[in-house]
């Protein structure tokens, strides 16, 4: 037996959202399992499983905050300001 | 990613933060023992409960009532399985040993299922009363849970249950616009059933209750049991239908019910496999685990 990680799409919206996991012994199984535990009042128009061993994780600290580039994060402080002293300056005529 | 803490009192910050705990954290021994028990527990409840159901399913009183009750069952067992997932994964027992545990009376299951539903009034008072027990403490539970996997597979559950509240309110009206006969019958399956479901929510809750500290539940064992009564009081006696505590009392001044003294006694009973139907409804899993094997056998067959 193997263990399969479910996720569910409901037609038209967002993305595909992991739902839970289920025990199969094979993918066809995994679907038809899934489908009676998952989805029995139509939480989702779509469905994936995937065996667990098959989901590549990352490693402690692969993914950065990167909090030490904050030019990734422009704030629009600098074009605000500039449009503020426009407006100052529009007023002051 | 994969968090570790220094010391129990920088985890118990963490969650004190609003901390999500994930099944791969380097999560204190403590609190994987803790979470595990609880989900173990629900997990086993939900099976006992299912199979409870199921008794009804040939007995049920019409085809409407038929196909809830067998949809309710599916529900139930779904649950089971979901819940026995989640915990398998905190890798402190395998599916098969908590099986095992269970049918050896070695693991706990809530106090309602170690008492028999003889009638199908015994079986709508369960659907009407201890569902909605059940759905209170699970609410509470979901709302501010701290360990992830759990609190997200509440949210399928949670609101499963739901229908199942809904199909006990509905066969309760049914009842209680039926006859005398079905009327008395209901009256005493609420008398058989009142206590027991007021119970399943425990004792008051213990200033350390770990499971509060650790934010595994949210609320306290005897403000949800305060939420149910307020509740259920006022509905059965709209109903026309009486509760049986001869201490209950309306405090006017303070708008709420007050209820007579609690014998903890027959809940202790079941925690220690001692109620009146512990016995046969544990061997009833077992005998029902074991005529299923040929299922499990088969997917062991077809595994790649």
């Amino acid at each position: 037996m193997r263990i399969y990680e479910v996720f569910l799409k409901a037609d038209g919206k967002e993305e595909f959202r992991h739902a839970g996991s289920i025990e199969a012994p094979t993918d066809e199984l995994a679907l038809v399992l899934a489908r009676e535990n998952y989805a029995r009042r139509a939480e989702g128009t779509h469905m994936w499983v995937v065996d667990r061993e098959n989901i590549c994780v990352s490693e402690d600290g692969f993914i950065d905050a990167n909090l030490n580039k904050p030019h990734r994060h422009n704030d629009g402080e600098r074009v605000a300001k500039w449009r503020k002293s426009q407006r100052n300056k529009k007023s002051d005529d | 990613m994969k968090r570790s803490w220094a010391s129990l009192e920088e985890f118990e910050q963490f969650l004190d933060n609003g901390g999500i705990v994930e099944p791969v954290d380097d999560m204190p021994r403590e609190y994987r023992q803790a979470v595990f028990d609880f989900i173990e527990m629900h997990a086993n409840s939900e099976l006992m409960g299912g199979l409870t159901e199921r008794d009804w399913i040939p007995k049920a009183p019409g085809l409407r009532h038929k196909m809830s009750v067998i949809a309710k069952t599916q529900d139930e067992i779904g649950h089971a399985h979901l819940l026995y997932m989640v915990a398998a994964d905190l890798k402190i027992k395998t599916r098969e040993e908590m099986m095992q545990d269970l049918f050896a009376g070695k693991s706990k299951f809530h106090n309602v299922f170690h008492y028999r539903a003889k009638t199908w009034g015994d079986q709508v008072a369960i659907a009407f009363l201890v569902d909605a027990a059940a759905l209170v403490s699970q609410q509470a539970v979901f709302k501010n849970c701290s360990y992830g996997p759990y609190k997200r597979i509440l949210r399928r559950i949670i609101a499963e249950e739901g229908f199942h509240l809904r199909f006990g309110e509905e066969s309760v009206l049914r009842i209680a616009e039926g006859t005398e006969v079905q009327r008395s019958m209901f009256q005493e399956s609420i008398n058989d059933w009142w206590w027991p479901a007021l119970q399943l929510f425990g004792p008051d809750s213990k200033p350390n209750d770990l499971l509060l500290r650790w934010h595994i539940k949210s609320e306290r064992n005897e403000i949800l049991r305060d939420r149910w009564i307020q509740k259920f009081v006022p509905l059965l006696q709209g109903y026309g239908f009486t509760i049986p505590d001869s201490g209950l009392r309306r405090n006017e001044e303070k708008d709420r019910w007050e209820i007579g003294p609690i014998d903890w006694e027959p809940l202790k009973q079941t925690m220690v496999m001692g109620g009146p139907d512990s016995a046969r409804r544990i061997s009833e899993a077992s005998d029902s685990w074991d005529k299923t094997g040929w299922v499990r056998e088969a997917l062991e067959k077809v595994s790649v």
